[in-house]
């Protein structure tokens, strides 16, 4: 050791030119940033995001709705045991390392300490946190065929994120024990699971999570947010909430030691009091939601009647008899589409009552009590459509499933104002035994109705009266018809849809 | 005074570890001789603003640390390195005596050259890049007195800071020691009465809290010529003092 | 103190394991077994619906794993493991009781309410969450032996999801998404947890590095 000490030529920190110098919280950051848990956990969280919540997010269809709204369903609860865990572990380093002694005796108040520490920790989990947002929007903007991100759901995500950390931070400040962090972790992992099993209709204040977007009971749904604007009322009410919590928790912590001074410590008691006030109101609000009739939640403080305008749209057309025509975000399903109800639309392109195109038009929902949610627009006739709300890519749902839900909705829809009329005293009349023959043996899954298994099958209704409800001779006068082609289909209807609408048409007079 | 305390008192619970301290002291190296749990960490704790006092009156570099704005600047111009040290295996030499210049609230634009300074003062400069999990027990203990140095610290606490270190580096630290004793009042605590006659110009003799004895190294001498046993005369004096005070 | 004042403990054996579970904070650790326990009959008074009812559960089992996990570091260091043969059996009997306790106290909880699985899924979660903290514990420390069980919970509660939203994730290595009496499951989580209990018996949990 020297004595005087003439600086030696030893190691120097790079020289800086003038004006460069950072000042000392900054530089405090720096060193933070570069010794923080939470790097070394960013390729767990990247991991556990790749495994749990971008495989099911890719595999949803290209919407940016499904995808945006899934991304908030899953990528705090990915993210909260490496945020949470890493956090906690750095707010106990002083009592772990033993350090205790030597830092309380320095000058800088033991908050400012603290909240670098914290903030180092926060930015790599906001790093891992956007990197996964990031790559699903990239891959989604390369695969979508309508419309742009959603920033409110990543919005949400990304202010949970200081949350996290800041419970963690504090907990393991405040308790530096070898139990302290996985602790903490688990509650933290447990009340964001927790929050997204106890909301229960559409004013509930569980619905705060910022794990939940939009209604509970419809959630990431393909019509939502389509054909009108992500309400962003529930996000601002869970960024007031998150933000209040992280205030609430960074404030107390600074409040509850008398090593940071009376000034810092009213500061930080003041700035615990806006957090609470602040996560309080957010809660508040959200206990004032409501479904809207287009699934989305509606919070009166913070609503802007401009959103309820619908999204202008040029739809895209299938190229069928009967052209079939979709909001463009469902484009990908047109072919699936066209491929499920063709032998329909061939049917009955051009007949009397046929509609010169069909249009999808969005559901209309409304809050049941508890979580029941139903639709109120149901088959809505004529040239209008509603696509199910099950598309092919979503968990569950395949594409046998999504042409079957369609033969069943929109060419059942066709044939049957096509057969029937379509007016409503149609509607209100007892469909013939004939009429009924060529409704099921045009709608393909009349072949499974006529069957012989066929009085195991659930079959929709015409009027009333079940498909099912067909006697012996009406039987065999469907299963003649359902054999015709398509073409043939549409002459003999031709030449006979007057008469068959009028009840004069038997079922041995059937082709 | 640098160092300005009267009737000093702490107690933990029942225990009394400092019972009633006075003390004076300039610039100047000054030691802290006594057995173990004599209350010298404790003093020195209380010396350095980590524990408040149970009782009596603590001015530090003119301040009383009482207040939290006197104590924050106290603070500043204080270097303290504790008998148990701590440290982040995963800084390097030169991040960790960084840290705590910067939690120093030394300006910023100081803070490479006092660093640098500091590390090389401690000999250390071939190290500097050097994670601590790699360094011996001996030099993480001349890292912590580095952190302690950074500053140009007016008041030096240091709690056994040889501990660890091997002769030459003993030789070189009760250099540096002296170096610093003509700017700063320093503090030293320890159990090796050959540092505190190397360097001290002032040595104080704790035992059940209390001092026992105030004076130079050579009265300390003195006071074993006849009743102390030891193998050196420093031992001796510290012996027959103790025993004094215990009889 | 004199040494004469000092009396002889009437069991030395049993003087040694207290010591041991002192050192570990093994008393902490069954405090905080039993208030998991507690928290599991309390979301039990809920209805939760299909997967809800199984991923609740196994968090609560995860935290347990993660607490007897990280009573398996060591404050002493080289001085302990420089000793006789008693170590690795008290490392392996800590570990094991445990466990036991665990599972006994989540079961107890589970009794009379709707615990999906019930003892076998508790017995097999409880295992093998506990397996893969031991290894933990041996490669990265106590401190951090709560990482492996934690981020394994992860990967199980989305395997109880595909569960119910198919494509499902079935393998014997994500045990908790099994059956309960699923024979692979079981199996795997009994490798799991053989293996902890050897690595953390054998070599001990891993010294953090200074301070």
């Amino acid at each position: 050791m020297t004595a005087t000490a003439p600086v030696a030529p030893g190691p120097r920190p790079a020289a800086r030119r003038p004006g460069m110098t950072l000042p000392g919280p900054a530089r405090l950051l720096r060193l933070e940033l570069r010794h923080n848990a939470m790097l070394w956990m960013l390729p767990v969280a990247l991991a556990l995001f790749w495994y749990n919540g971008y495989r099911e997010i890719m595999a949803l269809p290209p919407m940016w709705n499904l995808r945006a709204m899934t991304l908030q369903n899953r990528l705090l609860l990915d993210l909260a045991i490496p945020a949470t865990g890493a956090a906690a572990w750095m707010g106990s380093r002083e009592g772990r390392r033993n350090v205790a002694d030597l830092v309380v005796g320095t000058a800088r108040p033991r908050w400012a300490r603290q909240l670098a520490t914290w903030a180092a920790t926060t930015a790599w989990a906001e790093v891992a946190c956007l990197a996964c947002v990031a790559v699903v929007y990239v891959m989604t903007a390369r695969q979508a065929s309508w419309g742009g991100p959603l920033w409110w759901p990543a919005a949400v995500s990304a202010a949970g994120v200081p949350a996290l950390t800041a419970i963690g931070f504090a907990a393991g400040a405040w308790f530096p024990g070898r139990f302290v962090t996985p602790l903490v972790t688990i509650v933290v992992f447990f009340g964001l699971g927790f929050g997204t099993q106890a909301a229960s209709g559409d004013h509930s204040y569980w619905q705060i999570s910022p794990l939940t977007a939009g209604a509970f009971d419809i959630g990431a749904a393909p019509g939502v947010a389509t054909f009108y604007r992500y309400l962003p009322d529930l996000s601002i009410a869970q960024v007031m909430f998150t933000a209040g919590v992280t205030l609430a928790v960074l404030g107390a912590l600074g409040a509850s030691t008398a090593l940071n001074g009376p000034r810092l410590r009213s500061l930080a008691a003041v700035i615990a009091a806006a957090g609470l006030a602040a996560a309080g109101t957010g809660v508040a609000l959200a206990g004032t939601g409501r479904l809207d009739p287009h699934g989305m939640i509606v919070i009166p403080a913070l609503h802007d009647a401009a959103s309820d305008q619908p999204v202008r749209y040029t739809p895209a057309c299938g190229r069928t008899p009967v052209p079939v025509c979709v909001h463009p975000a469902f484009a990908v399903f047109l072919p699936a589409m066209t491929a499920a109800v063709g032998a329909e639309l061939t049917e009955v392109a051009g007949l009397p009552g046929a509609p010169a195109r069909i249009s999808q038009v969005p559901e209309v929902y409304q809050q049941e009590p508890q979580n029941g949610i139903t639709s109120l627009a149901g088959v809505p006739g004529g040239s209008a459509f509603i696509l199910t709300d099950q598309v092919p890519g979503e968990p569950g749902a395949t594409s046998a499933q999504f042409a079957g839900d369609l033969q069943d909705t929109l060419g059942l829809q066709l044939i049957r104002e096509v057969i029937l009329g379509g007016n409503a005293s149609a509607a209100a009349a007892r469909p013939s035994q004939a009429q009924l023959a060529v409704i099921a043996a045009s709608v393909r899954p009349g072949a499974v109705w006529l069957g012989p298994s066929a009085a195991d099958v659930s079959a929709p209704e015409i009027s009333g009266r079940r498909l099912l409800a067909l006697s012996g001779p009406a039987v065999r006068a469907a299963h003649r018809f359902a054999a015709l082609p398509p073409a043939a289909k549409h002459a003999w209807l031709a030449q006979h849809l007057a008469a068959l609408r009028a009840g004069q048409i038997s079922p041995a007079q059937l082709p | 005074m640098n160092v300005d305390i009267t009737d000093l008192t702490r107690r933990f619970g029942r225990n009394q570890a400092v019972a009633g301290v006075d003390l004076q002291a300039g610039p100047g190296v000054f030691g802290l001789l006594g057995p173990n749990g004599a209350g010298k960490t404790t003093l020195l704790r209380m010396m350095a603003t980590v524990i408040p006092p149970t009782s009596g009156r603590l001015r530090l570099l003119g301040c009383d640390p009482g207040a939290y704005g006197p104590r924050r600047d106290v603070r500043r111009r204080l270097g303290y390195l504790p008998q148990n040290l701590g440290y982040y295996p995963g800084f390097t030499v030169v991040e960790f005596v960084e840290y705590f210049a910067l939690l120093k609230e030394m300006p910023a634009a100081r803070v490479p050259a006092a660093v640098a300074t500091a590390v090389e003062r401690v000999d250390l400069g071939g190290r500097a890049k050097a994670k601590l999990r790699t360094l011996s027990g001996g030099m993480l203990r001349r890292v912590g007195i580095a952190q302690a140095i950074v500053n140009e610290p007016e008041l030096l606490l240091l709690d056994e800071p040889t501990a660890g270190l091997d002769p030459e580096q003993r030789v070189a630290f009760r250099a540096l020691l002296r170096d610093l004793g003509q700017r700063a009042t320093v503090v030293v605590s320890t159990h090796l009465v050959e540092d505190v006659g190397a360097a001290c110009s002032e040595v104080a003799l704790m035992d059940q809290g209390k001092i026992v004895f105030h004076g130079t190294p050579a009265e300390l001498t003195a006071r074993g010529t006849e009743h102390g046993t030891g193998d050196a005369p420093l031992e001796r004096g510290y012996t027959a003092v103790l025993a004094a005070a215990r009889s | 103190m004199t040494a004469g004042a000092i009396r002889q403990a009437p069991w030395p054996a049993l003087r040694l394991v207290r010591l041991h579970a002192a050192s570990r904070r093994l008393p902490a650790a069954v405090a905080l077994l039993a208030a998991c326990a507690v928290g599991l009959r309390f979301t039990l008074f809920w209805h939760w619906d299909a997967y809800g009812a199984l991923q609740l559960p196994l968090i609560v089992e995860a935290g347990c794993a993660a607490v007897i996990a990280v009573t398996a570091g060591s404050p002493f260091g080289d001085p302990e493991r420089a000793t006789g043969r008693w170590l690795p059996f008290l490392r392996l009997g800590a570990a094991a009781a445990l466990t036991a306790v665990a599972v006994a106290a989540l079961t107890a909880a589970g009794a009379g309410a709707h615990l999906s699985g019930g003892f076998p899924d508790v017995l097999r979660n409880v295992a093998g969450l506990t397996g893969i903290g031991l290894l933990c514990a041996v490669v990265l420390g106590g401190p951090l032996a709560w990482t492996g069980p934690l981020a394994y919970l992860l990967v199980s509660v989305y395997g109880l999801y595909t569960d119910w939203h198919p494509p499902t994730l079935s393998t014997p290595l994500i045990w908790p998404a099994r059956p309960p009496h699923d024979l692979g499951g079981a199996l795997c989580a009994a490798v799991v947890f053989a293996a902890g209990l050897i690595a953390i018996a054998v070599r001990g949990a891993r010294e953090p590095d200074g301070g």
